[in-house]
């Protein structure tokens, strides 16, 4: 008798909060069913639903943060940032905080805003309870690099996670085949053409060349004949302009060709590298 | 029945009647139907004060199907306004020109829609029809009238009529704008064509372009002198590749002071749109602020 008593009164105890706890959690598994059908829009509304009767703040900190992932994967990184800020400060562990500040750090990294980025990971690095959370920090703080086309210090950062990090190999890699506009430049001003043959344009530079040993050609047999006149203008009218076209065109060569490089670097994480990404 | 039971008895109804309240309680708030439409009101209401009016726009509608409140009305034909969906919004303001509370706000917001839509020429019209002018705000679309003048190639008002429009403190500015509209100081294409044709660059200069005018007289002036030089000395060749380029000078010198001109005149008429415009949206286009 008495254990039956107090069956009923356990389960008339709970039942109230129970029911009001399923009608939330009901609008949170419809929200998040949106989430995962990839329905952004409708989903951020019904997680928007969520947070407007959730008068206790029991899903703060989880709706907000799929708000800020479905703003982000609508490329409103604004709008993603202040929710992930949102679901930061109604964190209730440090693991939920550490998860929304590094969403904030990722959308930084996509918005090219790599200052922030790298502030933040330095605040998350100094932030005593992330101590075992380096690894990620420096992470993040390497794809920040890789956004930032520096991907010398990407390098660097992943190698401080494991010396042969992927990363850190793709990053070395990436580095080591990008060339030196200034060399390309330089090398142009002693040799029209060299700039070019040496960001692998060989046709270019070899045409490059020749038009300046034609017009240098011209112009001296100019002179030598005493035509200072026609001297004067077939150096500044020809070979001059062949002259700095071979620099212009080595300094392109050379930024085409690092654009080129990155891009391949990047192609490859966007499509062929399986660890979490930005 | 021990003792024990009844007592435990007794608990037991208090507890129950107590959970029982709490049931209720739960069920008129956490448990009712957040679809309702009450409930989508109140929803998009908050979302509309969060300014997410693209997501509000479905609550609201949602629960004007069911019935009709002008508040809700006017905040649904403002979403689509705040959206810069113009067209709309003129469409849902007019469902409240019969409103018994918001009709003037309505209206205002109606010929705010058309100016924004850049439909000049219908917020004129409508402006000037009785059944529309006269209402609280009828002094605030007369002026939006006004300012839509400067905005399109329409004749000008008379100049007092428009100025009366504004207050005191901004007339000198609004008269000065007045006067650049009416009188452009445009440079004409054929003028600077001709000027070019007589003195090489004088074009350019007429347009503003000095520094380019003085290099394309001396361009023209050299290779015409390069061109005399050779041809006095017997070189043919030279003397003709020379003349070449003189008439290729000249030629381009004429043509580009024409462009020129036309350039100046796009880039004057660009620059005092952005001036105009900067000038009344500092002072949101002298209209008031409505909210709810």
């Amino acid at each position: 008798m008495k254990i039956k008593l107090s069956a009923i009164l356990i389960y008339l105890l709970i039942s109230p909060s129970a029911w009001a706890q399923s009608s939330l959690s009901i609008q949170f598994d419809y929200a998040e069913k949106l989430f995962n059908e990839k329905q952004y829009f409708d989903s951020i509304t019904e997680f928007k639903r969520l947070l407007f009767i959730d008068s206790d703040g029991q899903y703060s900190y989880r709706a907000n943060l799929i708000i800020g992932k479905c703003y982000k994967e609508g490329a409103k990184f604004d709008d993603a940032i202040k929710y992930f800020s949102f679901a930061a400060k109604n964190s209730n562990a440090p693991e939920e905080n550490f998860e929304a500040r590094t969403q904030i750090i990722r959308t930084n990294i996509l918005r090219r805003t790599t200052d922030r980025a790298l502030q933040l990971c330095d605040e998350l690095d100094t932030d005593p309870a992330f101590v075992d959370k380096k690894d990620e920090i420096n992470y993040w703080r390497g794809w920040a690099y890789i956004f930032a086309d520096d991907w010398k210090n990407a390098s660097l950062v992943f190698g401080r996670i494991d010396p042969n990090h992927e990363l850190k190999i793709l990053a070395e890699k990436t580095e080591k085949a990008k060339v030196s506009v200034t060399f390309a430049k330089v090398i142009s001003y002693i040799l029209p053409g060299a700039g070019a043959i040496y960001c692998g344009n060989f046709l270019s530079g070899l045409m490059s060349a020749g038009w300046n040993l034609l017009a240098g050609y011209w112009t001296m047999n100019s002179f030598a004949e005493n035509r200072a006149f026609d001297g004067i203008v077939v150096g500044e009218l020809v070979w001059l302009r062949f002259y700095r076209g071979a620099i212009q065109n080595a300094e392109e060569f050379a930024v085409e060709k690092n654009l080129k490089i990155s891009n391949q670097s990047l192609r490859y994480l966007q499509n062929e590298y399986k660890g979490i990404k930005p | 029945m021990t003792i024990d039971t009844k007592i435990l008895l007794r608990i037991f109804l208090i507890i129950a009647l107590i959970s029982a309240s709490q049931a209720i309680y739960c069920q008129s708030n956490q448990g009712e139907n957040i679809f309702s439409p009450e409930n989508r009101l109140k929803f998009g209401n908050y979302l509309y004060k969060e300014k997410d009016y693209l997501r509000a726009l479905p609550e609201l509608k949602e629960y004007l199907k069911t019935k009709t409140d002008d508040t809700t009305q006017f905040r649904f034909a403002d979403c689509f306004f705040r959206l810069n969906r113009f067209s709309e919004a003129e469409y849902n303001f007019r469902t409240l020109f019969s409103s018994p509370t918001l009709a003037d706000e309505s209206r205002l917001k109606f010929f705010e829609s058309l100016f924004f839509d850049n439909d000049y020429a219908a917020l004129r019209e409508y402006s000037e029809r009785n059944s529309y002018s006269d209402f609280k705000y009828s002094n605030e679309v007369n002026r939006l009238k006004y300012i839509s003048f400067f905005f399109d190639d329409s004749i000008l008002p008379k100049e007092n009529e428009m100025l009366n429009a504004f207050p005191d403190s901004v007339r000198p500015q609004i008269l000065n704008y007045y006067l650049l509209k009416k009188f452009p100081p445009a440079k004409s294409v054929a003028t600077a064509a001709i000027l070019s044709a007589i003195i090489p660059g004088a074009g350019k200069i007429y347009t503003g372009e000095i520094g380019d005018g003085i290099t394309a007289f001396a361009a023209t002036a050299l290779s015409a002198y390069l061109a005399y030089s050779n041809f006095h000395n017997d070189h043919q060749f030279r003397g003709w590749l020379f003349t070449g380029l003189t008439a290729f000078f000249y030629g381009g010198n004429i043509y580009g002071s024409a462009a020129s001109a036309q350039i100046y005149n796009v880039r004057m008429k660009f620059d005092f749109q952005k001036s105009v415009k900067l000038f009344f949206e500092e002072r949101n286009y002298f209209l008031p602020e409505i909210n709810f």
